[in-house]
């Protein structure tokens, strides 16, 4: 007889180990990383835009928060854990949310920042749940959350190399550029200003450091499946939805192809379906839930990319399923046993995905159609028998381009910038833009912006569009003759008991006259009521709320904003609240 | 679509060796147990003398079977050995005296085909078969049925890595399983049958095809070469394309190991009852691995001592079953079993310690219960979230332990589970 050992079965292991896992994480970032240090670093420093801390600064923001990362945790691990930090360390991955953190950066991010954000990604992100394997959110898109709500910035007014423009060096990203569209926009609002899609495709575009090149994130989504160390059915399904939904938004606008691909392919999607997503210790762990995930993801980052404010929705959406993950793991759980019981959970989200999508290429339909254009704001016209002077403003690149336009008989005849503080204005007045414009009035839609200063150009093209449409579309009311407040104001009653001050006064509107009742006491307007008016434009200054914004606002007359398309309405009326106030200043006095 | 994983078989070391026999023991020691039950009465005391197949006792309660003698012989004692769930159970001890005496019944050849179905059932029950791919269940119990039996399916794949019993097996006697089938089919009135073997297994295949012609009834199907494979439900999925929730009469289907086939061979055709068995003695802690017809009964320890003989390696590892699945017994002390095809000595494997789960989900992908191992270990004293993970459909594969990048041993987390749950339900 003889003795044994006792242990615990099986005897066979598997040869993979998490430590390789990570590993093949690292070749796979390798060529985007190196890719990043081309774009941004090589080609700058090439072109000699860049001195030789420009050359490197993509590598710097890069290793900067990977190290505040291996730091931060060695000392947690040494002073909190009281552990052998060496050891810990080994098989903790502590560079990874470092190393995220900076790729998903934009290349001028202060370091000061990425060392913080660093910093929170590792101790909040992780650390304080308990480290690798415990941590709820992603640990590097809580770093950059925190640097965005810390620092109150948005990711646009960071400076971002872009190849295509090269002697620019800097501009907004696709999907920044893409927010500033009214509509949906076209091809060439939305992908030429960038070249073709080829750019967009090996990853020219302006970007954060390591999310532009759709190419390599594909490629590293092929190793890592290969190898076995992603969940693959996350970014698949992921990109899958977006890429549908954006195809349905598009076909409502006749831009589904061009559209699809541009949502798929812009922002931090590739990247962060490939690598953020697919975390694994805050991802599902059951097939059918990564599915699920995947589909959730999708949704919500084309509801975030559209109906937010925000431009990118990746950081958003992931964080956001990151706290649901435990719940879809459930459904995927009981869905293993009986596939069944997880339709009606897929029935939702489609359901959603296509409704949504519906609805937002609807909507987009409706904004293309009405093509008000928010950016654009009229601030004076002035009438004079055949002649109309417009006093105009448009958001061009870095500042609102403000011009004076005078049209005589269907015409521009003078297009002259008044006001400007835009930092490629240089390159519009180098190339005679303006008067291009003037010379091509009559096909304003096709003309070319200059490249380069993208941006500052198409603003005064819109300028200019905006303006002879808002000259098209009122020109048969207007031109009868030059209206001014001053002149056609008159009180027509005023009667006072010592405190309340009434005034009834006429003015001259848009179009007609308009009655007002105004009553003032103690310096302050208690209620302006409209007893008359056959101004066609006052329909929209009732659905504004003007009245109660004037009377809210009071204290600011002055520079409080008419309403955009009906500007004139409501300046009139503002002008006409403006005189009453002097008048009974005046009777004060008195 | 079946799920598992492709393992090294391994299965060159015991076949390079002839296949042995060692059918005289001095001593066998029948252990008291059917299966897992130990609920046993015994007919026999110290002193008596008994013939080969003579009654020692019966298991008691649902599906009663005899536990027979393998040798004739005088009862000198009652001992306790090892089984191969690393328990030590009460064996009564025979002292062999060569004679192979019969209590008049054995080796009269039958005609097999003149049988009922209820002869049949008859002879299976009493000849002890049971269940020889690791189960031990009654084999009459399954063909004792109102419900119509559609499909034989015979398992041969054999999916655990070292293991080689059955096929060596299938090599020498796949004629003789062939008429036994047949004749299955024949009382049990069955349309059709269905031999599983692995398709990287040619030989096999071939070997049968030798016979098969005559059987148009018995079908060869090939299924992957993945483990668990041979566990019965992915068998009847990979085979029949039908699922089952307990057993798989449910889908009119009897899942018989090809070892038990050969068992109910010798039942009709010569009366021999369940008394010897070829079990795969291998590993690399042994200087000669081989395959081996023993009696129901011997000791390990003396068939190594024998045939095998270990290394000069000072950790071993001594195990009852294949890599997957076996158990560690704490001394070569281990009795053959009818459910015991496999003892394995391997070199001590190094401990690689475990780090923390990352939640890579490869216990879940790989789980062939589908079971969600990551999650069951996550909630292991949860009682009420196990209800939902059905945690008892765990079978103990061992894959999610194999599989898992951390090291992580997670069968013994389902185990804990299984065990957490077993004591509510009390």
């Amino acid at each position: 007889m003889r003795e044994f050992p006792l242990e615990k079965g099986p005897f066979l292991k598997a040869n993979n180990k998490t430590s390789k896992m990570m590993f093949h994480l690292l070749i796979a970032l390798f060529p985007i990383i190196i890719f990043s240090f081309y774009k941004n670093g090589i080609i700058p420093y090439n072109k000699g835009v860049t001195d030789i801390k420009g050359l490197f600064l993509p590598l710097i923001v890069i290793i900067v928060p990977t190290l505040t990362s291996f730091v931060t945790e060695m000392i947690y691990a040494q002073f909190f854990l009281h552990v052998d930090a060496l050891k810990y360390v080994k098989s903790s991955f502590s560079i990874f949310p470092g190393l995220f953190l900076g790729l998903i950066m934009p290349l001028n991010t202060p370091l000061s920042m990425l060392i913080l954000g660093a910093l929170v990604a590792t101790l909040i992100g992780k650390m304080l749940f308990g480290g690798f394997g415990n941590n709820i959110f992603n640990p590097a898109l809580v770093g950059r959350l925190f640097i965005i709500t810390a620092y109150a910035i948005t990711f646009g007014k960071y400076i971002y190399h872009n190849s295509y423009e090269l002697d620019t060096i800097t501009s907004a990203t696709p999907l920044t550029n893409a927010s500033v569209i009214e509509g949906i926009g076209s091809y060439d609002t939305l992908v030429k200003p960038y070249g073709n899609f080829s750019n967009f495709f090996v990853g020219m575009i302006p970007g954060s450091v390591g999310e532009t090149s759709a190419l390599l994130c594909l490629v590293a989504f092929i190793y890592l499946t290969i190898t076995k160390t992603i969940k693959w059915r996350i970014p698949t399904f992921y990109i899958l939805t977006v890429f549908i939904m954006s195809f349905i938004i598009g076909a409502f606008n006749d831009l589904e192809r061009t559209y699809s691909l541009f949502q798929i392919l812009s922002g931090g999607l590739m990247f962060g379906a490939v690598f953020m997503a697919t975390d694994p210790v805050t991802s599902p762990t059951t097939p059918i839930g990564q599915v699920l995930y995947g589909l959730c993801l999708g949704l919500l980052t084309v509801i975030f990319r559209h109906l937010t404010p925000y431009p990118e929705g990746v950081l958003t959406s992931i964080l956001t399923m990151n706290m649901l993950v435990f719940i879809i793991d459930k459904i995927g759980v009981k869905a293993r046993f009986n596939y069944k019981k997880s339709i009606p959970y897929f029935a939702i989200i489609i359901i959603l995905i296509v409704s949504l999508s519906c609805y937002i290429g609807l909507e987009y339909r409706k904004n293309n159609a009405v093509e008000i254009d928010s950016n654009y704001e009229i601030y004076s016209k002035t009438i004079e028998n055949d002649t109309v002077t417009y006093m105009v403003g448009q958001k061009g690149y870095s500042s609102v381009l403000k011009a004076k336009i005078v049209i005589k008989n269907n015409k521009v005849i003078t297009y002259e910038v008044l006001e400007q503080n835009d930092s490629y204005y240089s390159k519009v007045e180098d190339s005679n833009y303006i008067d291009q414009l003037i010379k091509n009035q009559d096909s304003l839609e096709n003309f070319d912006t200059i490249a380069g200063a993208t941006f500052t150009s198409n603003g005064l093209k819109k300028l200019l569009i905006n303006t002879l449409n808002d000259y098209k579309n009122n020109k048969n009311e207007e031109i009868k003759g030059n209206i001014d407040i001053n002149k056609d104001y008159e009180v027509l009653e005023k009667n006072n008991d010592g405190i309340n001050y009434n005034y009834v006064v006429t003015h001259k509107s848009f179009s007609g006259t308009t009655k007002l009742s105004i009553t003032i006491s103690n310096y302050a307007i208690t209620n302006i009521t409209v007893l008359e008016t056959n101004d066609s434009y006052y329909q929209k200054v009732v659905d504004n709320d003007y009245i109660n914004y004037l009377i809210n606002n009071q204290s600011n007359l002055e520079n409080i904003d008419t309403i955009t398309g009906a500007t004139y309405t409501s300046n009139a009326i503002k002008q006409a609240v403006l005189k009453t106030i002097e008048e009974y200043k005046g009777d004060l006095n008195e | 679509m079946v799920t598992g994983l492709k393992l090294i078989g391994k299965k060159y070391m015991s076949l390079k060796n002839k296949v042995q026999e060692y059918l005289n023991p001095e001593y066998v020691y029948i252990p008291l147990v059917v299966g897992n039950d130990t609920n046993i009465s015994v007919f026999v005391k110290k002193g008596d003398y008994v013939y080969k197949g003579s009654i020692l006792g019966k298991k008691q309660g649902n599906f009663s079977i005899p536990i027979l003698s393998s040798v004739s012989g005088t009862i000198i004692d009652f001992q306790e050995k090892y089984y191969l769930n690393g328990k030590k159970i009460k064996c009564i001890i025979i002292q062999n005296d060569f004679k192979e005496l019969t209590e008049n019944k054995i080796n009269i050849k039958d005609d097999m085909n003149k049988f009922s179905k209820k002869d049949f059932i008859e002879r299976l029950k009493d000849n002890g078969i049971i269940g020889m791919g690791g189960a031990g269940f009654p084999t009459y119990a399954k063909y004792d049925t109102d419900k119509t039996i559609k499909t034989l399916l015979v398992n041969a794949v054999e999916c655990e890595p070292y293991i080689t019993a059955d096929y060596s097996l299938i090599l020498e006697h796949a004629e003789q399983i062939l008429e036994c089938i047949n004749t299955i089919l024949k009382i049990n009135k069955i349309k059709e049958c269905y031999i599983a073997i692995k398709k990287n297994n040619s030989k096999l295949i071939n070997t049968f095809n030798l016979y098969i012609g005559t059987y148009p009834n018995i079908k060869i199907c090939e299924v992957k070469n993945i483990y668990p494979m041979g566990w019965e439900k992915n068998v009847v999925k990979e085979v029949l394309k039908k699922d089952y929730d307990k057993l798989p009469i449910e889908v009119g289907t009897i899942v018989n190991n090809v070892s038990t086939i050969y068992a109910i061979y010798e039942a009709l055709k010569n009366n021999q009852p369940l008394i010897d068995r070829i079990i795969t003695i291998t590993g690399e802690g042994l200087q000669k691995p081989i395959n081996i017809k023993v009696k129901i009964g011997t000791l390990v320890s003396e068939i190594i001592e024998r045939f095998n003989k270990y290394k000069d390696n000072k950790d071993l590892l001594f195990v009852a079953g294949g890599p997957m699945m076996g158990t560690t017994i704490p001394t070569d002390d281990l009795v053959v079993t009818p459910n015991l095809n496999c003892v394995l000595v391997i070199p001590k494997p190094k401990i690689s310690p475990s780090i923390e789960c990352l939640r890579c989900g490869k216990c879940v992908k790989f789980c062939p219960a589908k079971l969600a191992p990551v999650l069951i270990k996550d909630n292991c004293n949860n009682i009420d979230i196990l209800k939902t993970y059905e945690v008892n459909r765990c079978i103990e594969c061992g894959l999610c332990s194999y599989i898992c990048p951390s090291k992580i041993n997670v069968r013994e987390y389902v185990r804990l589970a299984k065990q957490n749950i077993g004591k509510v339900d009390k």
